[in-house]
């Protein structure tokens, strides 16, 4: 109880810090908007090809959006030292690390759908709006995932004198599979394959209590010097 | 009684070495000043005493337990250079925070009492951003104190201050010994770091040049020291 | 020193090994009837990868028996072998590269396996990255040995999505499928080759590192 709760009062505290700094999810958002102009002229998209590069756009939209998030997240904690009144405090290094968890896998849902939503405006896509409902289970997951490894690895590359640059070099690798379950599970969803899709939403599940797991285990080093 | 007792710490960096096999005692309720020029490893030492920092070599125990075992970090407040502080979040919100952590009933309360007692009341819904340097370190110890810790370790807790603030924060930490805490505190303010102290430590090129209690101490004997390595402070 | 003399006496093994390895490759093994010769590049390309993986098993064994007894020297072990492990997937990949040229007619496939090692490639190479932004040593260790934890549990996983990616796509190269006889055994001869190159290069880099670090502890002395 006390673990969840714990959790908890780390996931306000975020909450706060961004009402109060606006320094993470507002960042995410405008740079969502930025790189969707730019693939409008890179990719000059229309009606006939706009669905089947869909899903590519939207998750390097999200994974280089959450990353900024991400990172800003953790230079949060690091700045002035802040995350050591957690670590000196009774509340486990683990419930740290889900609080932080649960504040990404917000973040980044919230940055999904504005993107999605202006997507749908920007491209002339509105089929993407009415597949939500279908959209949302792979996306949820495929989010999850990406926000228990980002949380980790954030933490981690901010750690070192070249602090959040590192970490889409650390992490982009690692989290490859969740991308691919991502992108591939919301391409076929899209393009009318939805029973296809089951397939890769179980394996995002596998994924997600393997990365949830490890990543218990091993939180607790990156707090010690 | 020794409540924290080193033996043999030592700390590499990756060329170089910060810290040679320091031993070190700690009795409950003592205070003990570590003074040494700047790079001796002091703040290596506090880091290693608060137990956020492990040693490349030797032990550290905290109640004749091994600090893995033990409850150092839950008993200890730490404030090293940095304030540990959420800049963004208002004084009230950082109190706040903390007290959540602590899972303290009456939060409002001592918080209420923490902030009035140390002059920050008025400012409490202004964002620590915009406090003084020697405001956001008040809040850092009110914040540090509400949460009644066994030990507290403060390193170079003047830095950057004025005289007034540095009596203020002195009186602070004074008062903390009066309540029976453990205290270490680094420093290289000679008058300052032996007015607080009952035990005085010198630390020279990660080597503990010597550890004796205040009484025996000449005052003169640090400045000589200081002055030595071409570093006289007043 | 029993490592020296071990290092020693697996220096001259691999003195007859090694040339013995490439006689059987270029000599004794037979000209495979659809590839040609190319095919040769199989037995060194697969032997990389077997060394490649067992230096990744090594950096993550030894990872977490760092984390466990907090003993430095596991964190040497661990970065010896990532290193062994990273110059082994290059070299797959270079290998590899040169086989898709005359088969398959392109310089790079999206073949699930060789899509694998790229991205363990990429792991490893943040794994250095992430050491050369730690100066101090104790730090450097636990938080690579996270990367070592993560990035060897996360090889199955890419592999098995990378699997199921590909599966949608056009696949160019077949699983597995029959090897002639004595194929095999060259193949064998040469997987066992590189196995024992594979700890050699490991002993002789950590008795370096070894020499390195008592080095660096004299000159502090020198210093003092």
């Amino acid at each position: 109880m006390s673990f969840i709760g714990d959790a908890l009062t780390i996931l306000i505290k975020d909450l706060l810090l961004e009402l109060r700094g606006r320094e993470s999810l507002s960042l995410m958002l405008f740079l969502s908007l930025l790189i969707l102009v730019i693939f409008n002229f890179a990719f000059n998209p229309d009606k006939d090809n706009v669905s089947s590069m869909a899903a590519g756009i939207l998750w390097v939209i999200f994974a280089f959006s959450g990353i900024l998030g991400m990172g800003r997240m953790s230079v949060a904690e690091r700045d002035e030292d802040a995350y050591l009144s957690v670590i000196f405090s009774p509340v486990s290094a683990e419930s740290f690390y889900l609080g932080k968890a649960l504040g990404n896998l917000l973040f980044l849902m919230i940055m999904e759908c504005f993107t999605l939503f202006f997507f749908a405006v920007l491209f002339d896509f509105e089929k993407i709006i009415g597949l939500l409902p279908q959209l949302l289970p792979a996306l949820f997951l495929g989010t999850l995932g990406f926000a228990l490894v980002g949380t980790l690895f954030s933490f981690l590359s901010t750690a070192s004198r070249y602090g959040e640059i590192l970490l889409p070099f650390l992490y982009l690798p690692v989290v490859v599979p969740v991308i691919l379950g991502g992108v591939t599970s919301m391409d076929m969803i899209l393009n009318g394959k939805s029973g296809e899709a089951g397939k890769w939403i179980q394996l995002l599940v596998v994924f997600d209590m393997l990365y949830l797991a490890i990543s218990l285990l091993v939180f607790r080093y990156l707090i010690e010097e | 009684m020794n409540i924290i007792k080193l033996k043999g710490i030592s700390k590499h960096y990756h060329a170089k070495t910060a810290l040679k096999g320091i031993d070190m005692d700690i009795g409950a309720g003592a205070c003990i000043t570590v003074f040494g020029p700047n790079g001796a490893g002091k703040t290596t030492l506090l880091k290693i005493i608060s137990g956020i920092m492990a040693p490349t070599e030797g032990k550290a125990f905290y109640n004749s337990r091994s600090y893995s075992e033990s409850e150092i970090k839950k008993e200890t407040f730490y404030l090293g250079h940095k304030t540990s502080l959420y800049n963004a979040l208002t004084v009230m919100e950082n109190m706040d925070f903390v007290c959540r952590l602590y899972s303290f009933k009456q939060r409002e309360k001592s918080v209420e009492s923490a902030l009035k007692e140390n002059g920050l009341w008025e400012r409490r819904n202004d964002p620590v951003n915009d406090l003084s340097q020697g405001m956001k370190k008040r809040l850092a110890l009110a914040k540090g104190f509400i949460t009644d810790p066994k030990v507290v370790i403060l390193d170079e807790p003047f830095t950057g201050l004025d005289i007034r603030w540095r009596s203020t924060i002195l009186s602070k930490i004074k008062e903390i010994r009066r309540r029976g805490k453990s205290v270490i505190v680094s420093t290289h303010l000679v008058e300052e770091g032996c007015e607080l102290a009952d035990h005085v430590a010198f630390l020279r090129k990660g080597k503990l040049l010597f550890i004796n209690k205040r009484e025996e101490v000449d005052t003169k004997e640090i400045y000589r020291l200081f002055a030595s390595m071409g570093e006289a402070r007043s | 020193m029993k490592t020296d003399r071990t290092i020693t006496i697996l220096f001259f093994l691999l003195l007859v090994l090694i040339p013995l390895d490439f006689f059987l490759i270029f000599r004794v093994a037979p000209t495979e009837k659809v590839m040609g010769d190319v095919q040769r590049i199989f037995y060194l390309h697969v032997s990389l990868a077997l060394g490649a993986l067992l230096a990744f098993t090594g950096v993550f064994v030894s990872s977490i028996i760092f984390l466990w007894k907090k003993k430095i020297v596991w964190d040497s072990v661990a970065s010896t072998c990532a290193g062994i492990g990273l110059l082994f997937s290059t070299l797959v990949l270079i290998t590899g590269s040169m086989w898709a040229r005359p088969i398959w007619n392109v310089w790079w496939t999206w073949d699930p396996r060789l899509l694998t090692v790229l991205i363990l490639w990429f792991i490893y190479i943040g794994y250095f990255l992430l050491r050369g932004g730690i100066a101090d040593k104790f730090k450097k260790a636990q938080y690579s040995a996270v990367i070592g934890i993560i990035g060897y549990v996360d090889i199955p996983l890419v592999r098995y999505a990378t699997k199921w990616w590909n599966s949608i796509h056009p696949l160019l190269s077949q699983e597995g499928g029959g090897l002639d006889p004595v194929m095999k055994k060259v193949m064998l001869f040469s997987l066992a080759t590189f196995a024992v190159l594979t700890i050699f290069l490991f002993l002789f880099r950590f008795r370096l590192a070894g020499i390195e670090e008592r080095l660096e502890i004299l000159k502090k002395k020198m210093e003092d």
